[in-house]
C-alpha cells in the first residue's frame, strides 16, 4: 500500500509590501491510504492552502507534492480524487439532481441511475426536484458530499465538513465519512472541529502558521493520560508520595493526586489503605485532542511575526 | 493536458495581427464609406463632452431630443441657444434633413435686427450646413434645393450658384415636379435664357407624358403652370429684344423695351442722426415700383467681403460663431416717388452692431437681374436697359450691368464721439442734391391693382383674370 | 468540448436568473415598447427615430448586460468557491473560462434575440408594417450588435482574470466607448492636414489595437433607409471575423493570465 499524499518539504509564499511570507511553511505530510487523516489547525494556519496545493488549483512556491503517486498538477488524478470546499455555494437554480448531473458532466459522466443513487446515499433521494435556494446547510453539505462522490474517488478532501452544521447534520456527515472508510477510501479532512477528528480520524497532523507542528496516530498523540486520586488521608501521608510529575496537593483532610498514567495508581492506593485513609474516587483522565491541540498551539506561541 | 505559454502566445499575437490587418485594410475603408457619419470638419467647434455623447450610441434619439428643446428656444425666441442646438443635432443625426433645412433657414433668415435688417454674418453659417447636409443626405433632393433656395432668395445676387445647387437637386429621383420649375427661373435670372426656356420645355414634355398616364389634377395643373410659363418667359423674351437674335434673324432696327438703356440717377447721402441711428437718402429714377436697392453696412475690414456682399461660401465648415465683433448688415431700400428716406436704429442690437473698429463701409448695390419682371422688362437680364451716370459698373459681377457705389462712416461718427460730438456726420456721394421730393413725405402711390378697380357690372375686362 | 458546454450551459441558466440583468433587460424591454408613443420626438419620419430610437436602446442594454454578466462571472465563482468543485474535477482552467464565456456570449444572445422580437412585434404592430421583407432587415442591427456585445464581453472577461469587478465596469465600459468613439476621432485625425505624423502615427497603432466596436454599429441604413451601402455583404463578413480574431486573442489572453493566477 502506497502513500495517499505525500509531501517533502512544501512550501507557498505569498509576497507582501513587506517582504514574502510562507503560508506553507516546508511541510511533509504522509497520509496512508485507506486512512482518515485530520489535518487540524487555527484558521489561518496553511489548511486550505495545503489543500489546494494538493488539488492543483494552486501552485507551491518550493517543495514537492504527490497524490496518489502522482505529482501535483497533473489533472488525470482529478478523476481519482475529489473536493469538498468549506461553505461552498452550488448553482442555486439547480435542482440537487442537475447539480450532480452538472458535476458527473464534468468527468464525462452521463449516468442518471448514479446520480439518483447518490442522492439516496447522502438521504437526499426525495429533495432531488428541489432547487438547491431551498436546501438547508445540512442539505447542502450532504449535496456536496454526493457530488464529491461522483468519480467514486480514492482520495476525498474534505474542507471543514460539519463547520456550521447542526448537531444532528453533524452526525450525518460524520457517519457518511465513516462508511467511505469501509469503502476503503482515504479521507482527508481538513478542520478545526476537534471532536469530530477525534471521534473518526486515525491519524492526524497539527499544523500551525504554515508548520507541521504534531504528525502521527490519534492513539500515539494522544496517549499520556492521567489518573485523579481523591482520598481522605493525613498530611504526612501526603508527603511521602511525592513523585515525579505527580501533583499532590492536600487541604483539610482530603488529598488530590494528579498522576500520569504511566504509573501504576496501585502502589498509593495500597498506600492509602495502609495509611487508613479511605480512596474516594479514582478517576482515569484520558487526553482530549483538545488538550493535545491547545497545547500544541500554545507552545508555539508568537514566536515570529 | 497543460496549456503551451509559448505557442498561446505566439497565437494570440498573430490573431493581433490578422485583426488589425483585417480591421484596417477592409472594414476601415468600407465603414468609412458606409457608416462614418463624422466627416473631417464636423467635431469643429464642438466641445468634448458634446463630442462624446454625440458618438456613443444614440445618435438618433438624443437628436430627437435636442430637437424638441430646440423648438422652445424657438418658441420664446432665443436664437443663440438653438445655433449650437442644430449643430449638435446634425452632428448626431445627419439624417435629419428637417433640422438641416429648418436650421439654415432660421439662420439665414431669422438673425436679424429688431426691424428684420438682415444679419449676414451668419450667411456661410447657413451655407455651409445646407452644404454639409447634402453631402451627408446625397439620395434626397431636399438640401440641395434647400441650399440653392438660400442663394436664389436670400443672397439674391449669385444666380450661378443657385443654378449649380438646383442642378443637383435636379439630379436626385425623389425631386417633385414643382421644385423643378424653379430651376429655370433661376437660369433666367442667371441670364441663362435658353437654358431656362429648354427647361421649361423638357418640363412641358414630361408634363405631357405624365397626363397620358393619369390624368388628375396634379398632372394637368402642373402641365398647365408650364405651358404658361413657357408663354410668360416667350413674351418676356420678345419684349426684351432677345427672340430676333437667337432665332438668327435681327430686331429689324426696333430696340424694343431695353434701348436705349435707362439712366436710374442715383444718389445717396447718409446722415448720422442720433449717436447709432443714421438716415439714408437715395434718390432713384424709376417710375414703377418694385426697386429695392440693396444697402450694406460693414466693418471695412469685414472678412471675405467684397463689393456688395460677401464671398458667401469661403468655407465648407460650419462656423458656429462668426466674427462676433464685427457687423455686416444689410437692409433693402424700399423706392418709392423715385426716393429713398429710411432711418435706421441700430442702437437697439449691440450683439449685431458692436462698433468696435474704426472704419465701416456703407454701400449701393443695385443688380438687375434681382428686379420683378416689370422692371426687368426695361433693364434686361443683364442690364442690357440698364445704366447709371455715375455709379454704373460692369466689373464687381462679371457680365452685368450693375449700379454700385460706397460711403465710409467711421466709429466716431456713426457714435458721435470726439470731433462728432456737436456736429453731425454727412456724408454723401457727390451727385446728391437735396430735392423736394424729400419733403412731400405724404404723397401716396397708387399701386395698380386688379382688384382695387372699380368694377362696373357687365364689364368684362375688370373682372379679376383666371 | 463536453465540458466546455457543461460549464456554458450552467453559466446561461445562471446567467438568465440574475436580477440585475433582468432588471436592465425589462428596463430595455419597456423603452422597446413604449418608442412608439415617444413619437413626438420626430423631427421628420416616425418609422427613423423609432427604429433609432430602438436599436439605440437595445444597444445599450445589450452592453450594460454584456458588463454587469461578464464582470462578475469569474469573481463570483472564486468567492463561492464553486470554481475548487470544478477545477478538481478533470477540467482544465482554459476550459472553465470558456465554457464561462460561451455561456455568456449564449445568455446574451438570447437576451438580445428577446429583445429583436420584441422590437419587430412592436414595430410591425406601431407601423402596421407586416411585410416580412421589410422587417428582416431590421434584424441586422441586433445581430451586429450581438457580435460587438461578444466582443465587449471578451473584453471584460480578460480583465475580470486580473481586476476587480469594480475596476472592471469602469475599465470595460471605457473600452466600449473608446472603441466606439476611436473610428470617427481617427478618421478625423488622419485626414486632417493640421495633424503632425507622430500624432497620426500613434493615432494609427492605437486604432489597430484597440477593439474597435463602432464597426458593429450598422444602424444607419436602418434608419434611413436612402443610403446607399459599398459592398455590404463583405463588410458584413469581414467584420464578424474581425470579432472572431480579436475575441480569439481576448480569450487567449485571459487564458494565459488565469492559468497563472492563484484563485
Amino acid at each position: 500500500m502506497g502513500a495517499a499524499i505525500e509531501t517533502k518539504k512544501l512550501t507557498k509564499s505569498y509576497k507582501t509590501p513587506k517582504g514574502s511570507v510562507n503560508v506553507v511553511d516546508g511541510i511533509d505530510l504522509h497520509v496512508e491510504e485507506g486512512e482518515i487523516f485530520g489535518f487540524l489547525g487555527p484558521n489561518g494556519a496553511g489548511k486550505t492552502t495545503t489543500i489546494k496545493i494538493l488539488l492543483g488549483i494552486i501552485y507551491q512556491t518550493a517543495g514537492e507534492a504527490f497524490v496518489l503517486d502522482k505529482e501535483v498538477g497533473d489533472t488525470a488524478i482529478h478523476h481519482l480524487i475529489s473536493y469538498l470546499p468549506e461553505k461552498p455555494y452550488y448553482y442555486d437554480h439547480m435542482t440537487g439532481m442537475e447539480i450532480l448531473k452538472f458535476y458527473a458532466s464534468l468527468f464525462g459522466i452521463k449516468d442518471d441511475a448514479k446520480c439518483q443513487a447518490l442522492l439516496e446515499k447522502v438521504n437526499l433521494a426525495g429533495d432531488g426536484h428541489k432547487t438547491i435556494s431551498q436546501y438547508s446547510k445540512g442539505m447542502q453539505q450532504r449535496i456536496g458530499l454526493a457530488q464529491s462522490l461522483l468519480n467514486d474517488p480514492k482520495l476525498l478532501f474534505l474542507d471543514e465538513p460539519t463547520g456550521g452544521l447542526d448537531p444532528i447534520a453533524h452526525i450525518e456527515i460524520r457517519d457518511l465519512i465513516l462508511k467511505f472508510r469501509e469503502e476503503g477510501k482515504t479521507v482527508f479532512i481538513s478542520s478545526h472541529e476537534l471532536s469530530d477528528v477525534e471521534r473518526i480520524c486515525d491519524r492526524v497532523a497539527i499544523i500551525n502558521k504554515g508548520k507541521i507542528e504534531r504528525q502521527g496516530r490519534l492513539e500515539d498523540l494522544l496517549a499520556g493520560g492521567r489518573y485523579e486520586i481523591t482520598a481522605d488521608v493525613s498530611e504526612e501521608f501526603a508527603k511521602k508520595i511525592q513523585e515525579n510529575d505527580t501533583t499532590v496537593s492536600w487541604k483539610a483532610g482530603r488529598l488530590l493526586v494528579d498522576m500520569p498514567d504511566s504509573i501504576s495508581p496501585n502502589a498509593i492506593i495500597e498506600g492509602i489503605v495502609a495509611a487508613k485513609g479511605s480512596v474516594l474516587s479514582l478517576i482515569p483522565r484520558r487526553k482530549r485532542l483538545e488538550d493535545l491541540f491547545v497545547e500544541t498551539v500554545r507552545n508555539v506561541g508568537v514566536n515570529k511575526p | 493536458m497543460k496549456i503551451n505559454r509559448q505557442a498561446l502566445i505566439g497565437s494570440a499575437l498573430g490573431l493581433l495581427v490578422v485583426q488589425g490587418a483585417l480591421s484596417q485594410n477592409f472594414i476601415f475603408p468600407l465603414w468609412k464609406k458606409n457608416y462614418s457619419t463624422d466627416k473631417p470638419n464636423i467635431g469643429a467647434g464642438l466641445a468634448p463632452d458634446q463630442l462624446l455623447v454625440a458618438l456613443a450610441g444614440f445618435r438618433e434619439m438624443i437628436a430627437g431630443i435636442l430637437w424638441v428643446r430646440a423648438d422652445s428656444f424657438f418658441d420664446s425666441g432665443n436664437y443663440d441657444a438653438i445655433l449650437p442646438v442644430i449643430r449638435l443635432v446634425t452632428m448626431l443625426d445627419p439624417k435629419q434633413i428637417d433640422v438641416y433645412a429648418t436650421g439654415m433657414w432660421h439662420i439665414a433668415y431669422n438673425f436679424t435686427d429688431e426691424e428684420s435688417r438682415s444679419d449676414r454674418r451668419y450667411i456661410p453659417t447657413a451655407l455651409a450646413l445646407g452644404g454639409e447636409g447634402a453631402r451627408q443626405n446625397p439620395e434626397t433632393y431636399e438640401l440641395f434645393f434647400e441650399t440653392g433656395w438660400l442663394w436664389y432668395h436670400k443672397i439674391d445676387d449669385d444666380f450661378g450658384k443657385a443654378v449649380k445647387w438646383w442642378e443637383q437637386a435636379q439630379q436626385r429621383k425623389d425631386i417633385l415636379p414643382a421644385r423643378q420649375n424653379i430651376l429655370a427661373m433661376a437660369y433666367q435670372r442667371n441670364g441663362e435664357i435658353e437654358k431656362g426656356l429648354n427647361m421649361y420645355y423638357s418640363q412641358l414634355d414630361r408634363a405631357n407624358e405624365v397626363m397620358k398616364a393619369q390624368t388628375d389634377f396634379g398632372a394637368r395643373q402642373q402641365r398647365d403652370t408650364t405651358e404658361n410659363n413657357i408663354d410668360t418667359m416667350l413674351v418676356r423674351m420678345s419684349q426684351r429684344g432677345l427672340m430676333g437674335p437667337m432665332s438668327g434673324t435681327t430686331n429689324m432696327g426696333v430696340n424694343y423695351d431695353t434701348q436705349p438703356p435707362f439712366d436710374v440717377g442715383f444718389s445717396a447721402q447718409v446722415t448720422v442722426i442720433q449717436p447709432r441711428v443714421i438716415r439714408v437718402r437715395c434718390t432713384w429714377n424709376v417710375r414703377p415700383v418694385g426697386t429695392r436697392i440693396r444697402m450694406v453696412l460693414r466693418d471695412a475690414d469685414y472678412p471675405n467681403a467684397v463689393a456688395g456682399g460677401m464671398n458667401w461660401d469661403f468655407s465648407n465648415d460650419v462656423q458656429l460663431d462668426p466674427p462676433r465683433d464685427k457687423t455686416f448688415m444689410q437692409d433693402q431700400l424700399f423706392v418709392r416717388n423715385q426716393r429713398v428716406e429710411r432711418k435706421i436704429d441700430m442702437s437697439r442690437d449691440p450683439t449685431m452692431y458692436p462698433f468696435t473698429a474704426e472704419r465701416y463701409i456703407v454701400e449701393f448695390y443695385y443688380n438687375p437681374r434681382s428686379a420683378p419682371p416689370h422692371i426687368q422688362d426695361k433693364f434686361g437680364w443683364n442690364g442690357e436697359g440698364f445704366t447709371d451716370k455715375n455709379f454704373i459698373n460692369k466689373t464687381v459681377r462679371p457680365g452685368q450691368t450693375v449700379m454700385y457705389t460706397s460711403l465710409e462712416l467711421t466709429r466716431d461718427q456713426i457714435l458721435k464721439l470726439g470731433d462728432w460730438r456737436d456736429r453731425t456726420p454727412l456724408i454723401q456721394t457727390k451727385n446728391f442734391r437735396e430735392s423736394d421730393k424729400f419733403r412731400r413725405d405724404q404723397e401716396s402711390i397708387k399701386i395698380p391693382g386688379l382688384r382695387t378697380a372699380p368694377v362696373n357690372p357687365g364689364d368684362q375686362r375688370t373682372q379679376p383674370l383666371r | 468540448m463536453k465540458i466546455i458546454l457543461s460549464i456554458a450551459s450552467t453559466t446561461v441558466g445562471e446567467a438568465v436568473r440574475r436580477k440585475v440583468l433582468l432588471v436592465i433587460l425589462l428596463i430595455g424591454l419597456l423603452f422597446v415598447v413604449v418608442a412608439p408613443a415617444l413619437n413626438i420626438l420626430t423631427a421628420r419620419q416616425e418609422r427613423t427615430v423609432l427604429i433609432g430610437l430602438t436599436l439605440g436602446v437595445i444597444q445599450l442594454t445589450a452592453a450594460l448586460i454584456a458588463i454587469m454578466l461578464t464582470v462578475y462571472m469569474v469573481p463570483n465563482e472564486i468567492e463561492r468557491r464553486t470554481i475548487y468543485t470544478i477545477l478538481c474535477k478533470p477540467v482544465q482552467r482554459w476550459q472553465f473560462l470558456v465554457g464561462k464565456y460561451l455561456g455568456a456570449v449564449a445568455a446574451l444572445g438570447m437576451m438580445i434575440g428577446f429583445m429583436t422580437i420584441v422590437l419587430l412585434i412592436t414595430f410591425s404592430v406601431s407601423q402596421r408594417e407586416f411585410d416580412p421583407t421589410k422587417l428582416a432587415p431590421l434584424v441586422k442591427g441586433p445581430l451586429m450588435n450581438f457580435f460587438q456585445m461578444s466582443l465587449l464581453s471578451a473584453v471584460a472577461l480578460m480583465f475580470s482574470t486580473f481586476v476587480s469587478p469594480l475596476v472592471n465596469i469602469f475599465l470595460s465600459s471605457g473600452i466600449y466607448m473608446l472603441g466606439t468613439l476611436f473610428s470617427p476621432l481617427f478618421q478625423t485625425l488622419v485626414e486632417s492636414p493640421s495633424v503632425n505624423t507622430v500624432t497620426k502615427l500613434f493615432a494609427r497603432i492605437i486604432h489597430w489595437i484597440l477593439p474597435n466596436f463602432a464597426n458593429f454599429n450598422v444602424q444607419n441604413p436602418l434608419i434611413n433607409p436612402g443610403q446607399q451601402l459599398v459592398n455590404e455583404q463583405l463588410y458584413y463578413i469581414t467584420t464578424i471575423g474581425y470579432a472572431f480574431f480579436y475575441i480569439g486573442i481576448l480569450l487567449v489572453t485571459a487564458v494565459l493570465i488565469f492559468d497563472q493566477r492563484e484563485v
